[in-house]
């Protein structure tokens, strides 16, 4: 089958100031709930209630995804560095642990236990 | 089992905005198209006869946007009756786009749909593979609602574009997959940040590893990457980037149609452009809503929902208990599998969408909602006693015939 030629739009397409849509309002909106609900340090000091235009709705949209994407990024990363620190607590713990007796491990792991023991009552 | 649905490992749907199926794929003969309207008119307000015209511009034409939200969406398909034994005659869109602009000539728009040859990529695509001429929105109202049949097979009792809130119950189809044993992919994949996605702002808040953007669909199609479930949402807006200007492509009045015949092409071709992933992906291609645009077949009545809008909610006066289904939209599916020109009269609505996943993936999933464990699959569970009559991918041998775009 022949190649079927798909015309492009003109450029006088483009017009981010084109009032919103009442769908892009609700989009705002949509994105306003989820931006209350990211710790205060994302948060955009961007007036949702005062978007008039496509592109004013744009540039609201795409801080608060960004912002949500950041928020979740960064929450990983601590999750990462917690994990690493246990790793390094578990692998601290066990160096401490006297070698070649028969009880080595019990003691080890009872000694694990005990730090996140400790760790608790100090929260 | 036939070999196009032993194939088959992937699916994709793609959700434009707001076109009518008449309005787009109207001028197509044989299809329940225009050539079935007959003598259809709708009455303008001066009680003259407005008949469908093949003069729908790209831009320009639909200003303000038309209104889709439920009043104006009940006007448009009972043409006023509110009498309670009302039947759906579609005679009121002319009548619900004066009452935007107060002017009778520029009402008469809302009755134009698109000679084929405007929209080559839409109707090239309906005429070489599957269309579905009784696919209808899921309720007669406007966007978010509508898309959120797509995702969760009910709104949860919302008709308007107010954010949804599902409770835990009832999971997305994406959720339904991730956390299926053995577990599954799914993927959202948005236009861009600048753009983001519609509705699933809850999604995008506790589960961003289902979301990526439409650049990484290009790359997953050529890598041969992409998941087992995706689904595609344009570009909503005119905005810059750092590479440019981006127009919008998601066909809403009055965003300009070919940027959308663009945008369709071009995740065609991604598909089509690795042999490999050609041979075993289905793509949907369906639109939210009519967008306040007419069409003349009336949408039926279906299985309630176990959620109810009242009164207030839908401007009506009157509760809606999700019985009837929106206008009907243009929806096509594309395969290398499905034989040229066929077309599909079964009843659909965008609840057939996670019953198509379900289905097909999982086999069942629980719980569901009424409106989604009613609706119709488009694409048959992979089984040994597949019905011929309902398979679409019904070739034994891969077309090599199939078009390709100049994108």
């Amino acid at each position: 089958m022949a190649l079927i030629t798909v015309p492009k739009p003109p450029k006088s397409a483009y017009n981010p100031d084109r009032p919103a849509t009442s769908l892009l309002k609700a989009h705002v909106e949509h994105m306003r709930e989820a931006e209350s609900k990211l710790p205060i340090k994302y948060r955009s000091d961007f007036y949702a209630k005062a978007v008039r235009t496509e592109g004013e709705a744009a540039e609201y949209i795409r801080d608060v995804t960004e912002a949500i994407q950041e928020a979740h990024a960064d929450a990983e990363k601590r999750r990462r560095t917690r994990r690493k620190k246990r790793r390094f607590e578990i692998a601290a713990a066990a160096e401490e642990r006297p070698k070649n007796t028969s009880g080595a491990r019990k003691r080890a792991t009872s000694a694990v236990k005990k730090t996140r023991a400790t760790k608790k009552r100090k929260k | 089992m036939p070999t196009g649905l032993d194939q088959l490992q992937h699916i994709v749907v793609l959700m434009m905005e707001n076109r009518s199926f008449d309005h787009m794929l109207g001028s197509l003969p044989g299809i329940g198209g225009i050539d079935d309207a007959g003598a259809y008119i709708n009455p303008d307000t001066n009680g003259n006869p407005v008949k469908p015209q093949p003069l729908a511009e790209f831009q320009a034409q639909l200003q303000p946007d038309p209104d889709h939200h439920f009043p104006a969406v009940d006007l448009q398909i009972f043409g006023g009756d509110t009498s309670p034994n009302r039947q759906p005659n579609m005679q009121g869109f002319v009548k619900s786009f004066f009452h935007q602009q107060g002017d009778v000539g520029h009402s008469q728009k809302i009755m134009y749909y698109f000679p084929k040859e405007k929209l080559p990529v839409l109707t090239t695509l309906a005429q070489q593979f599957a269309v579905f001429n009784r696919w209808f929105a899921s309720i007669p109202g406007p966007t978010i609602c509508n898309r959120a049949f797509a995702h969760y097979g009910t709104s949860f009792g919302r008709v308007d574009l107010n954010p949804i809130y599902p409770p835990e119950h009832i999971q997305s189809i994406y959720s339904r997959l991730i956390n299926a044993n053995p577990k599954h992919t799914a993927k959202v994949y948005y236009y861009d940040t600048t753009s983001s996605t519609m509705e699933v702002a809850n999604l995008l808040q506790n589960q961003p590893e289902l979301f990526g953007t439409y650049g990484q669909f290009l790359d997953d199609c050529k890598k041969g990457n992409l998941p087992e479930y995706s689904f595609i949402e344009p570009n909503y807006s005119d905005h810059e980037t750092d590479s440019g200007e981006e127009v919008a492509n998601d066909q809403h009045p009055d965003h300009h149609v070919q940027a959308g015949e663009v945008f369709i092409a071009t995740i065609y071709q991604a598909i089509k452009d690795n042999p490999q992933l050609w041979q075993n992906t289905a793509l949907l291609i369906t639109y939210d809503e009519h967008g306040g645009i007419f069409d003349h077949v009336p949408p039926p009545s279906c299985v309630k929902d176990i959620f109810t809008a009242d009164g207030n909610a839908t401007g009506t006066g009157v509760p809606f208990q999700f019985d009837r289904l929106g206008v009907r939209v243009p929806s096509v599916l594309v395969s290398p599998w499905i034989p040229k020109g066929t077309i599909v009269s079964r009843v659909f609505d965008h609840a057939s969408i996670p019953a198509t996943i379900t289905k097909f993936f999982l086999g069942d999933a629980s719980p569901r909602s009424p409106r989604e464990i009613n609706a119709d699959v488009f694409i048959e569970p992979k089984s040994a006693n597949v019905d011929p009559a309902r398979n679409v991918l019904s070739l034994t041998a891969m077309r090599t015939d199939c078009p390709d775009f100049d994108v």
